[in-house]
């Protein structure tokens, strides 16, 4: 067998659902995702034991829409782009977005897996910055990046 | 800490909002109304012996010698934020530290950096990093009439409603980040006083000349955005993530890039026209 030919989604990561796609945080490394309906389906389904196959036929009916090998490697891609599966080694078979989409055809009936990721903040980063002149401990504080030497935030 | 404590300080105040105790003491009498004025609205007085946060404020004596520059110094517990000449650079520093830090660490709610005006009997959200426009944005939409709620933090509670931090509006009106701040009455507006669910989150950068012609986001593309604005969510993911949850259950989303905020607020707010779809869970 090789490595991620049976891919498994990462247990200790936060999800909440909104409607059919899955934020999942991963308090590791402070990253929040968005999973689309298809990415979510092959994430949630990703349980160390199905091979691309049978992930396929099992996301054609969760989705109720045709879901070929192609869709679920390039779900398993962006999984594993997103360090969402287990195995952190890229997936033995590789497909591309041009790939998957031929395979599906142009009016393919379900979206392409999609990962959006966003980095969380550090309260400091998510809070209002000081201006040029005010007293500044760190560049974290200045609006400019720039805390100087003499305690004020510089341009 | 235990040096701070030997200082003898001449007066303080125990302050508790939004579930959390803070302390400020200082080093010379009357200035506790200048204090207060800095504190997050609605604040009371903290019963608590011991603060989650103690600052310390070293005011600068007069009557030093010529020519030595009397520093004022501001303490957060044990470690120092801010030394200034100024006095009032160090109560801007105050404010900022003690809304960040209660913003941070509030059991009830959760803080999002946003902007947020009330229109028809909802919230509309502009969340955005520091000079992404958020004010300018939020000045435009009262002149047009919305409620005043924020142009720092949306405070989300359990159910997902949007409460008011009505601090007043931090203008910055030159390029050196300074600030200049009115009251929303002070604007011609009014404040927002009760809780609202959120009815649009608007994700927008100023970009010189640019048209505002935003896109729809997806529901969980919109949390996310929140999620990358929310001050605790490091911290307090679980409980982050679950009033985000709640609070975007029921509200349109879009991102763009605007040029003036003359030319976007009005389209803003006919988002929440009753014509308009809302989405459902």
């Amino acid at each position: 067998m090789k490595k991620g030919e049976y891919p498994r989604a990462r247990v200790d990561c936060l999800t909440r659902k909104f409607g059919d796609e899955l934020l999942v945080y991963d308090q590791q490394r402070s990253v929040g995702h968005c999973l689309n309906p298809t990415a979510a389906a092959a994430w949630r389904l990703s349980d160390g034991k199905k091979n691309p196959s049978e992930l396929a036929r099992m996301m054609t009916q969760q989705l109720s829409a045709p879901v070929n090998e192609s869709v679920v490697l390039l779900a398993i891609e962006e999984l594993s782009q997103a360090r969402l599966l287990v195995e952190s080694e890229k997936p033995a078979r590789r497909t591309s977005r041009r790939e998957a989409i031929r395979a599906i055809g142009i009016a393919g009936a379900i979206a392409l897996p999609l990962v959006t990721s966003l980095v969380a903040p550090t309260p400091a980063r998510a809070a209002s910055c000081r201006a040029n002149g005010q007293p500044c401990v760190s560049n974290a504080q200045c609006c400019s990046g720039k805390c100087g030497t003499g305690g004020h935030c510089n341009a | 800490m235990k040096k701070l404590d030997r200082l003898g300080w001449a007066e303080g105040i125990r302050v508790y909002t939004y579930g959390v105790h803070t302390g400020v003491r200082v080093s010379t009498v009357g200035m506790l109304s200048q204090i207060s004025r800095l504190l997050p609205a609605g604040w009371k007085n903290s019963r608590r012996a011991t603060m989650q946060r103690l600052y310390s404020l070293v005011v600068a004596e007069s009557n030093r010698r010529a020519g030595v520059k009397r520093m004022h110094i501001l303490y957060a517990d044990g470690e120092r934020i801010a030394r200034d000449t100024e006095l009032d650079q160090v109560l801007a520093t105050l404010e900022t530290d003690i809304h960040r830090y209660v913003a941070q660490t509030s059991p009830h709610m959760t803080f999002l950096h946003a902007g947020v005006v009330g229109w028809r009997g909802r919230a509309i959200l502009l969340p955005g990093r520091s000079l992404s426009g958020k004010t300018t944005l939020v000045r435009e939409l009262l002149r047009l009439g919305a409620t005043y709620y924020s142009d720092e933090f949306a405070v989300v509670d359990d159910s997902g409603k949007v409460h008011p931090f009505p601090r007043p509006l931090g203008i910055r009106e030159d390029s050196t980040y300074a600030q200049t701040n009115y009251t929303a009455e002070k604007l011609g507006a009014t404040s927002g006083v009760k809780p609202l669910p959120l009815g649009a989150v608007v994700i927008c950068k100023y970009k010189a000349g640019a048209q505002w012609k935003p896109a729809p986001l997806s529901r969980g593309q919109g949390a996310l955005e929140l999620m990358a604005n929310s001050i605790a969510v490091r911290s307090e993911p679980d409980q982050t993530l679950g009033r985000i949850q709640k609070l975007a259950s029921r509200a349109v989303f879009v991102k763009g890039v605007r040029g003036e905020a003359s030319e976007s607020a009005a389209s803003i707010l006919n988002l929440l026209s009753p014509g308009k779809r809302q989405e459902k869970v």
